[in-house]
C-alpha cells in the first residue's frame, strides 16, 4: 500500500514539531525516515500510524484519505521504540492479542489463531519462547516479538520508531540485516525512524533526511550520501571539516574569514602529500595521529589555525611515513559547497 | 622495596567507610531495643489486649455476644455499609486514574488535592456535613421529611458517610500507578485494532491489578471500622443503626467489656487480614517493578 | 490563540472519565463541604466569634493541638529510630514488625480506643504499673497524648523508610573516606537527606491527630475545660441540638486541615523535587540525546 502524507503541519504548543511536510512513499518500499531528534521524525511517522493528529494536513492510504480515521482502523504495524509489549501477557499472548481483540465475526478460530502465531515466531526464529513473559527475554528478542505482533494482524504498511534504538551495537548490527532481508520476503511498505544514518542507508531503499520539522532530501541512500541537497545532509550523513571559501567563477578559494560561501570534505577525500602536486592544496602541520582501525585517522592543524582531519587508508599513510609535527601539504579530492544560509550555523 | 611498607592510602579509606557506615554493636542493638520496646508497647500491647480481654469469660461468653440480635444487626449493617461504598468508591478511584493518569490537563494537581480532601478532614466534621444538608434543621431536611425520606439517623446517612471517609484510598493507590504505566501499552493496543474498552480491560487494568486490590482492601477495612463519621450520623439506634463499632461502644460504655472486645476482636482479625493482605500484594507489587526496571534498564 | 485545555491524545474515553469523576467528587466532597461554609454564614460574625473564642472552646483547641503536637513529635523521634532499624539492621522478628507498624491505619479506632484504654486503666497492663508512681494515664491528657501516638505511629515511619532505603550507601563512604566520623555522617549527611520525608511524616501524623475522635473519646475522660478534644467538642454540641456552634467549630476545624493540607503538599513538593533533581543527573543518556550531538 502506497502512502502519502500531504502539507502536514503539527505544533505542540510552541513548538513546531512538522513545518508543512509533504512525503510519498511507493508500495512496497523500505524507507527511513532519518534526522537528529527533534527533526520532527517521529511525530511524522505517528501521524501516519493515527496515534497523533496533524493540525493541518491529509494522510493517504492508496490514494484514500484516511485522516479522520483512528488507530485502530488504520490496520497499520506499528513497533514502538520501547516495544510496549503487554507485560502480563506471555509471548504467545502478545503475539495473538491483535487476533483475539478483534469482533468475532471477522475474529479467526483458536486453531486459526495458534497456527498463525506459531508461524510467526518461526519467522522471528522464537518458537521455543511462545511461554515466556517480556521480562524474561533480551532486548533483541523483545524487539522481534514485537515486529511479529505487530505482523500479526496483517497490517497493510509496517511502521517501526528506532526499532534498533535500544539495543547494543552487535545485536543493533543483526537485526538489522534481519529486517531487510524480512522485507524482502514480505513485501510490505514500511518506514522506519532513525537518527542513525548508518542504519538508514544500509537497510532503507530510500532515505527521507529531516531536519527542524521540515524534509532536506528524499533518495536512495547513493543520492543522499554522495548528491547532498543541502549543507544539512552532507553534515548529518557523516564526518565533515567545514571551511570558508569564496567561490569565483567555477573556481573555489578556502579562506580564514567568511565570506559568503561554506566549503565542506570529508576527511576520507582529503589526501596528504609532501609536496605540492599543481593542484589545489594547503599548508598543515600534523598534530595527531590515530593508526587504530581501517583507517588513519590524521589531526592536523591548517595553515589558518584551524583544525583538519583527514581519513588516510592503511598503505597510503605507511607509504607515507608521517611522524607528528610534520608540515605537509592537504589536498581536497572533492569538495561540496554551499551558501551560507542560516544552515552553517544549525550544522555546527 | 620501599614502596611496598607504604600504608597504601586506598586500603587505610577503604577500612575507615567499612567503620564509618556501621554502627558499634551495642549501638545497634540498643536502637533495635528502643524501637522493638516503641512498637511494642504501642501495636503488640492493644492486639493483645482485644483477644485476652475478648476470651476472658472464656468461649461462650464470646460466641454469645457476636450471636447476640443487635451484635448480628451490627454487623449486617456494616456489610451492607461497605458492600456499598466499597464498589462505588472502586469504579471512581479506577475512573478517575484513567482521568488523571493518561492524559494532561489544566488543572489537574488540583483535582488530585480535591481527592484527597476527605483524608484531611476530622472524621466528625465529614459526618457533620451530611447532617448539615440532609439532617432535620439542615439545608435539604424540610424537603426530606415533607416526602418522608429519611437520610440522617438511618442507613443511608452511615452509607454516605462511609463513601465520604474512604473515598480517596482506591483512587490515591491507582493515580500513581496509572501515570507511571505512560501509554505506549495502550498505542500498542490500539493500532493492533483492539477498541477502548478492549485496551482497557485486557492492558490497563490487568497491569496495574494488584494496586488496585490493595486500594480496595484498605478501602474496605476503614469502610468497616469508620467510627467518628458515622457515630455522627446514626443516631445509635440499637439494631437498626448501629454499625459494629458503634456497637462496640455501646457494650463499653454499659461495663460489657467481655462482649465489646468479643466484637473489636473481629475488626481487629479484619484487621490483621488487612496487613496481611498488603505485605502480600507489596511483594507482589515489587516482583512487578524490579521486573519493569529489568525491563526499562535494558531497553535504555 | 486557543487555550489547549487538555493534550491531544488518541486514547479514547477522557471527558467521560474526568466528567464522572468531578460529578462523583462534587456530589460527595465538594458540595457538602461548602454546605458547612454556606451554613456558618448564616451566623453574623459576631456570633461566629463568640462561639469559636468560648473558653471551653479555646481549651479544646489547646488539649487537640498540644496534644496532637506532643504525639507527632514523639512519633518523629521514635518514628526515625523505627524507620532505621527496619532499613539497616537486621533481628529475628524484622518482617512482623515492619507488616505492623501499618495497624493503626487498618485497626478500626474505636478498637484501639477501649484497647489503650483498658491497658492504661489503673488495673490495666500499664496502668498497674504507672499508678504507683502517681502517674494517672487514662482519663488524663497524658491518655489523650498516648492515643494520639497510636494514631500517628505509621506516618513518619513509612514517609522516611523509602528515602533510607534509596539512599545510596556510598554518599556514607564517601563522606568516611573524607574523614567524617559515624556521628557528623549521620548529622551531616543522613538527616539532612531525610529531614524533608521526617518533615512531611510528622505533619500528617499532626493532621491526622489534630481530627482523631475514636481512639480518644474512651481513654480522655471527656472532662470539659480539661480532657475535652475538639472533635469531641463538636458532638457534644450536635447532641444538644446546637447546629450553629456545631458548624462554627467545625469551620475551625475544616480552616485548620486546609492548612495543614498544603503545608503538606508543600513539603511534599519539597522531598519530591530533591529526590527527582538526584534523579535526574543519573538518567542515562538515551540515543535521542546521542543524535543530538
Amino acid at each position: 500500500m502506497s502512502i502519502e502524507a500531504v502539507n502536514i503541519t503539527k505544533r505542540f504548543g510552541q513548538f513546531t514539531a512538522l513545518d508543512n511536510v509533504s512525503l510519498e512513499i511507493p508500495s512496497g518500499e523500505l524507507v527511513a525516515l532519518l534526522g537528529p531528534s527533534g527533526s520532527g521524525k517521529t511525530t511524522l511517522l505517528r501521524i501516519i500510524a493515527g496515534l497523533e493528529f496533524p493540525d493541518i494536513g491529509t494522510v493517504r492510504f492508496d490514494g484514500r484519505d484516511i485522516s479522520d480515521r483512528s488507530a485502530q482502523e488504520r490496520r497499520v504495524g506499528f513497533v514502538f521504540q520501547h516495544y510496549a509489549l503487554f507485560r502480563h501477557m506471555t509471548v504467545f499472548e502478545n503475539i495473538a492479542f491483535g487476533l483475539q481483540v478483534r469482533p468475532r465475526e471477522f475474529r479467526p478460530s483458536r486453531n486459526q489463531i495458534r497456527t498463525k502465531v506459531h508461524n510467526l515466531l518461526k519467522l522471528i526464529q522464537l518458537e521455543n519462547l511462545a511461554d515466556r513473559y517480556p521480562s524474561q527475554l533480551s532486548g533483541g528478542q523483545r524487539q522481534r516479538v514485537a515486529l511479529a505482533r505487530a505482523l500479526a494482524v496483517e497490517p497493510s504498511v509496517l511502521l517501526l520508531d528506532e526499532p534498533f534504538g535500544a539495543l547494543d551495537a552487535k545485536v543493533r548490527m543483526e537485526l538489522r540485516r534481519w529486517l531487510r532481508q524480512l522485507h524482502d520476503e514480505i513485501h510490505i511498505t514500511s518506514v522506519f525512524v532513525t537518527h542513525d544514518q548508518e542504519e538508514a542507508l544500509e537497510v532503507a531503499d530510500r532515505v527521507v533526511v529531516m531536519n527542524e520539522g521540515r524534509i532536506e532530501q528524499v533518495g536512495s541512500p547513493d543520492d543522499v550520501y554522495n548528491r547532498p541537497a543541502s549543507a544539512f545532509v552532507y553534515n548529518f550523513l557523516g564526518n565533515v571539516n567545514l571551511f570558508h571559501g569564496r567561490v569565483e567563477e567555477d573556481k573555489t578559494y578556502i579562506h580564514e574569514v567568511e565570506t559568503g560561501h561554506v566549503v565542506y570534505v570529508r576527511p576520507h577525500l582529503l589526501d596528504i602529500a609532501r609536496l605540492p602536486n599543481g593542484g589545489s592544496h594547503f599548508r598543515a602541520r600534523i598534530k595527531h595521529i590515530n593508526a587504530a582501525g581501517p583507517l588513519v585517522k590524521v589531526e592536523a592543524i591548517a595553515e589558518w589555525g584551524d583544525p583538519v582531519r583527514v581519513e588516510l587508508p592503511q598503505e597510503r599513510f605507511r607509504s607515507l611515513q608521517l611522524m607528528k609535527n610534520e608540515e605537509v601539504f592537504i589536498i581536497p579530492k572533492d569538495v561540496q559547497v554551499f551558501p551560507v544560509r542560516n544552515e552553517a550555523a544549525r550544522a555546527k | 622495596m620501599a614502596s611496598i611498607t607504604l600504608p597504601n592510602p586506598g586500603v587505610l579509606a577503604a577500612s575507615r567507610a567499612v567503620q564509618a557506615t556501621t554502627e558499634q554493636p551495642w549501638v545497634r542493638w540498643s536502637l533495635i531495643a528502643i524501637a522493638v520496646a516503641f512498637l511494642g508497647v504501642f501495636l503488640f500491647l492493644p492486639l493483645a489486649i482485644v483477644f485476652s480481654s475478648a476470651l476472658e469469660r472464656g468461649v461462650s461468653v464470646y460466641v454469645g455476644a457476636l450471636r447476640e440480635p443487635d451484635a448480628m444487626a451490627a454487623i449486617k449493617l456494616t456489610l451492607i455499609a461497605a458492600g456499598i461504598s466499597v464498589p462505588l468508591n472502586m469504579i471512581f478511584g479506577i475512573t478517575a486514574a484513567w482521568a488523571i493518569g493518561k492524559f494532561d490537563f489544566l488543572g489537574k494537581s488540583l483535582l488530585i488535592t480535591l481527592i484527597d480532601l476527605p483524608f484531611s478532614v476530622s472524621p466528625v466534621v465529614s459526618g457533620l456535613i451530611y447532617v448539615l444538608i440532609f439532617g432535620l434543621q439542615g439545608l435539604l431536611g424540610p424537603w426530606l421529611a415533607a416526602h418522608d425520606l429519611k437520610i440522617i439517623f438511618a442507613v443511608p446517612g452511615i452509607v454516605l458517610a462511609t463513601m465520604f471517609v474512604t473515598f480517596p484510598f482506591v483512587a490515591r493507590e491507582l493515580i500513581p500507578l496509572v501515570e507511571a504505566q505512560g501509554t505506549e501499552e495502550e498505542e500498542a493496543a490500539l493500532t493492533l485494532g483492539a477498541s477502548g474498552w478492549q485496551t482497557f480491560w485486557r492492558v490497563t487494568l490487568p497491569n496495574v491489578k494488584w494496586g488496585l486490590l490493595y486500594g480496595v482492601i484498605l478501602c474496605n477495612a476503614r469502610a468497616m471500622g469508620e467510627f467518628g463519621a458515622v457515630s455522627v450520623v446514626s443516631g445509635h439506634i440499637r439494631g437498626r443503626t448501629n454499625t459494629m463499632p458503634l456497637h462496640i461502644e455501646i457494650l463499653y460504655n454499659e461495663y460489657q467489656f467481655a462482649p465489646a472486645f468479643a466484637v473489636a476482636s473481629l475488626l481487629a482479625l479484619l484487621a490483621l487480614a488487612t496487613l496481611l493482605a498488603k505485605t502480600v500484594v507489596e511483594w507482589k507489587a515489587r516482583q512487578q517493578s524490579t521486573e519493569l526496571q529489568r525491563m526499562s534498564g535494558e531497553a535504555l | 490563540m486557543r487555550l489547549q485545555l487538555k493534550q491531544k491524545s488518541i486514547l479514547p474515553g477522557f471527558g467521560l472519565a474526568l466528567g464522572f469523576t468531578v460529578l462523583y467528587l462534587s456530589l460527595l466532597v465538594l458540595i457538602p463541604l461548602s454546605a458547612t461554609f454556606l451554613k456558618a454564614s448564616s451566623l453574623s460574625g459576631q456570633q461566629f466569634w463568640h462561639i469559636v473564642s468560648s473558653h471551653r472552646a479555646v481549651a479544646s483547641y489547646k488539649l487537640s493541638f498540644g496534644a496532637s503536637g506532643i504525639a507527632a513529635t514523639i512519633n518523629l523521634f521514635f518514628g526515625l529510630i523505627v524507620a532505621w532499624v527496619l532499613v539497616r539492621y537486621n533481628f529475628p522478628g524484622k518482617r512482623l514488625f515492619d507488616s505492623l507498624v501499618d495497624l493503626p491505619f487498618a485497626l478500626p479506632t474505636a478498637v484501639a480506643g477501649i484497647a489503650l484504654t483498658t491497658i492504661y486503666a489503673p488495673n490495666g497492663w500499664m496502668g498497674r504499673f504507672l499508678a504507683p508512681l502517681g502517674i494517672q494515664t487514662a482519663y488524663s491528657r497524658l491518655g489523650v497524648v498516648i492515643a494520639l501516638t497510636f494514631t500517628g505511629l505509621p506516618f513518619v515511619v513509612r514517609t522516611v523508610q523509602p528515602v533510607l532505603e534509596d539512599l545510596d550507601k556510598e554518599v556514607e563512604e564517601a563522606a568516611a573516606s573524607l574523614g567524617a566520623d559515624r556521628w557528623q555522617t549521620i548529622i551531616k549527611v543522613l538527616l539532612p537527606a531525610v529531614l524533608p520525608a521526617a518533615l512531611t511524616g510528622f505533619s500528617m501524623a499532626f493532621a491526622r491527630a489534630v481530627g482523631e475522635y475514636g481512639s480518644v473519646v474512651f481513654i480522655s475522660g471527656n472532662m470539659p475545660l480539661k480532657t475535652e478534644i475538639t472533635p469531641l467538642l463538636i458532638i457534644t454540641k450536635l447532641e444538644q441540638y446546637d447546629y450553629a456552634g456545631a458548624t462554627a467549630i467545625a469551620v475551625v476545624m475544616l480552616v485548620a486541615s486546609f492548612a495543614l493540607l498544603l503545608t503538606i503538599n508543600l513539603l511534599q513538593a519539597w522531598s519530591g523535587g530533591r529526590l527527582k533533581r538526584a534523579h535526574a543527573n543519573e538518567l542515562p543518556e538515551t540515543a535521542e540525546f546521542e543524535a543530538a550531538r
